[in-house]
């Protein structure tokens, strides 16, 4: 855990680059899709619900330092997105695909909607934001976080390999 | 979920303390009480963002123009090694062409209104927060930005600077829909106050009396009228006009001028003259 947790810094630092300067100029079917936040959604599938949360508090704080939006915003609504998606779909189904596409489409909802509720809350004024993103996001986001599943699992099994009883 | 267990509990107690600490540093932040500590950190990551951003847009251009790359691989077939440093000067040269042709605009831009004083500065990046749109610049504090400052390009406004740090500043866009500018149509000369409409890209220019004629390709510029932006600054063309008689104002849909998604180099105006309205503020 505490391996994961000092890898969670240099790599949502890399990926709130990543997505600041090369990612909002390569936009998928007009949306730019959150890497950082799937990245930590993967990730609290693979380990832990605890882990995951703590992955989107470092990538929604690193996110926020090159966002106008107050500092903490991002976060908040992608740990409350991601807690209550992973504890609603987690008992439904194990599948490895299946899983992780309908938490990721479920907590990009989540997320779309409380951060516009935080944001109206914090005196930003946004208004067609629902209809114009929610459903285009959470398609992008149910398509894309299959790869990055498949790549986080492979990390989690280099950073602990599975015991095996011969 | 079973409370009593002990790691279930420190589990959830440290998801509660994020979330917590997440909510504490939000209303710290709206508050300006972390404006010092946040601009020290944001300085160095503004630093990285420029090299990766320099880097991506040259990476951009060279993928931008497939047909070129095509006819440099067939030279390669027959020159070889010669057509490799010959491709290599025509990307410069291309790129170079780019980049004083928006210097060209932007030089053309300045002598429109050689009154204003203007600092130029590098786009470094975009926020991707869906219902947000601002951009980051490479000039702060220290080549005299300042918050509330009018951003304009060589086509038009942009913004105006929400937050400055040393090197660097985060700029709102006119698209966004917290922006609300004053405004007078080019050739009906009726004002209004112009409101981004967030994602769509379009804006709306709203109270705008009913006795006014509106046009759809009307040019729209800045008023100059609440003394937070010079006059006549184009921002785009009216490309719908939606009139009710039944209501006391008619409004008009505005297309900005400026092409945000390719925004490379901005004006930041750091003084101009303002309308002094302070004449009528004075109680008798």
């Amino acid at each position: 855990m505490r391996v994961s947790v000092y890898l969670a810094v240099p790599l949502m630092l890399l990926l709130a680059v990543l997505e600041t300067a090369v990612l909002s100029r390569l936009p998928l079917f007009n949306q730019t899709p959150q890497l950082p936040f799937l990245v930590a959604l993967s990730w609290g599938l693979l380990r832990d619900l605890k882990e995951g949360v703590i992955w989107a508090f470092v990538g929604g704080i690193l996110l926020d330092l090159f966002s106008v939006t107050p500092l903490g915003l991002t976060p908040l609504a992608w740990m409350v997105a991601i807690a209550i998606s992973i504890l609603i779909i987690r008992p439904l189904t194990s599948s490895r695909v299946i899983l992780p596409t309908l938490v990721a489409a479920l907590a990009t909802i989540l997320y779309l909607g409380l951060g516009m509720l935080l944001l109206r809350l914090f005196g930003y004024q946004v208004t067609s934001l629902v209809t114009a993103v929610l459903l285009p996001m959470a398609v992008l986001h149910a398509l894309l976080i299959l790869p990055i599943y498949w790549l986080m699992y492979l990390a989690d099994r280099r950073l602990s390999p599975r015991r095996v009883q011969v | 979920m079973n409370m009593n267990d002990a790691p279930q509990r420190i589990r959830w107690g440290i998801v509660a303390f994020l979330i917590g600490l997440a909510i504490l540093l939000s209303i710290l932040d709206s508050t300006g009480r972390l404006e010092g500590a946040l601009n020290f950190v944001r300085d160095p990551l503004a630093a990285i963002l420029s090299w990766t951003t320099a880097r991506t847009d040259g990476l951009l251009d060279a993928l931008s123009g497939p047909r070129d790359l095509q006819e440099a691989r067939l030279e390669i077939e027959r020159l070889q090694a010669r057509i490799d440093a010959l491709e290599r000067e025509n990307e410069e040269l291309r790129e170079i062409q780019g980049e004083a042709q928006i210097l060209l605009d932007l030089f053309n831009r300045a002598r429109q209104s050689p009154e204003l004083t203007r600092v130029t500065a590098t786009v470094i990046g975009q926020n991707t927060t869906p219902g947000i749109r601002s951009i980051i610049i490479d000039k702060g504090q220290l080549d005299g930005v300042m918050v509330g400052m009018p951003v304009e390009a060589a086509r038009g406004l942009v913004g105006r600077v929400f937050r400055a740090t040393a090197n660097s500043a985060q700029v709102i866009l006119i698209t966004d829909s917290s922006s609300a500018i004053p405004a007078r149509l080019g050739t009906s000369r009726a004002a209004g106050i112009l409101r981004g409409g967030g994602l769509g890209g379009s804006m709306v220019l709203e109270w705008l009396d009913l006795q006014y004629q509106l046009e759809v390709g009307e040019v729209v510029a800045t008023s100059g009228l609440g003394g937070d932006f010079p006059q006549n600054i184009p921002i785009g063309r009216v490309t719908q006009v939606d009139r009710r008689e039944a209501e006391l104002f008619q409004r008009a849909i505005v297309q900005p001028a400026v092409d945000f998604d390719s925004l490379e180099i901005v004006f930041v105006i750091t003084s101009f003259q303002r309308l002094d309205i302070s004449v009528f503020s004075d109680v008798p």
